[in-house]
């Protein structure tokens, strides 16, 4: 399991760059990251709709109340301007992080 | 015996007593509850079992107020800063229409009118830059606090100005129509400064909340 820390500091970043796969609502949201982290990041799941509040008053999505197919109201998100930028940056932050962890554990090995 | 539906409005109610008192987080997180309570019953569950195994997946109602409570407080910050901005874009035209006066009448000479210029030159170069020298202020109420306070001193100054610093200077003989329009100018120029103090500190706190990993 991720580390509580990690997974707050990951929630902006991994929740831009699904809504840059197109709009999308909460459930959604936590299930996609449940699948691709093979259920390693784990949310509690209320927490993530006050993290989409407040990036939608900082500007970096939008929502939309819509329906599902079954009828249901839903409450769709997508990225704005504002909100690429951010991604992008975090992208290049968290790239940096990367490389840089990957270096020292190659130097481990040499 | 188990009841679906009433066991939700409860669930609500509960949600309620705990603070989350707004109906947009109230729907979406029923709608949520609803959908993993499905996807439970499609694993296996009985309508009870999946019932209590999503409203846990949802959390408490206390930690979740909590989450929504700093977004209330920021909410109060971004109006501040929208009345910030309102009252500096109406400064803003008022010195627009001053500077085109200045340049449209003829008996003002061209150093009024370059005074008139670099006041319109000086509000854009405020409005644009001046917020990186603005300390960096996390907390959104005492953000709100000082931004409201900016509002509140540049209205009060052009308050000062119309009633007690204009109607003297409109008094005197010698002061030509050109320095009084070049003084209103600087006047709205001081009152679109301070209302960029809501503005310019809600955009220093948010470039520097930009790295989720610093």
């Amino acid at each position: 399991m991720i580390r509580k820390e990690l997974v707050a500091a990951s929630a902006e970043p991994l929740i831009l760059s699904l809504l840059s796969r197109g709009e999308s609502y909460g459930y959604a949201i936590i299930q996609e990251v449940k699948a691709r982290s093979a259920g390693k990041l784990q949310w509690t799941d209320g927490m993530l709709y006050p993290v989409l509040h407040r990036m939608e008053h900082r500007g970096l999505i939008k929502s939309r109340w819509g329906e599902s197919e079954t009828g249901r109201k839903r409450k769709y998100y997508s990225l704005k301007k504002d909100g690429k930028a951010a991604m992008a940056k975090h992208h290049q932050q968290w790239s940096l992080v990367h490389s840089i962890l990957a270096g020292l554990r190659k130097e481990q090995y040499v | 015996m188990f009841d679906l539906e009433p066991s939700i409005v409860e669930w609500r109610r509960q949600m309620f007593a705990a603070g989350i008192k707004t109906p947009v987080p109230l729907e979406e997180l029923e709608s949520h509850l609803r959908e993993e309570l499905e996807r439970q019953m499609r694993l296996g569950l009985s309508e009870p079992q999946a019932f209590e195994a999503a409203a846990r997946q949802i959390g408490q109602a206390r930690a979740l107020r909590s989450e929504f409570k700093k977004n209330d407080a920021s909410i109060g910050a971004r109006f501040v800063e929208l009345t910030g901005i309102a009252w500096g874009v109406i400064a803003g035209l008022f010195s627009l229409w001053f500077l085109l006066l200045l340049f449209t009448v003829h008996e003002v000479n061209w150093a009024g009118r370059m005074l008139g210029l670099v006041a319109m030159a000086s509000t854009v170069l405020i409005w644009r830059y001046g917020y990186r020298i603005l300390p960096v202020i996390r907390h959104p109420q005492v953000r709100a606090l000082i931004g409201f306070a900016g509002c509140v001193a540049s209205m009060v100054w052009m308050g000062i100005f119309i009633k007690h610093i204009l109607p003297p200077l409109i008094g005197q003989v010698a002061v030509s129509p050109g320095r009084l329009m070049v003084s209103f100018l600087w006047a709205w120029t001081l009152a679109a400064m301070l209302a960029g103090i809501a503005p310019g500190l809600g955009k220093i706190a948010f470039r520097q909340n930009q790295p989720a990993i610093s």
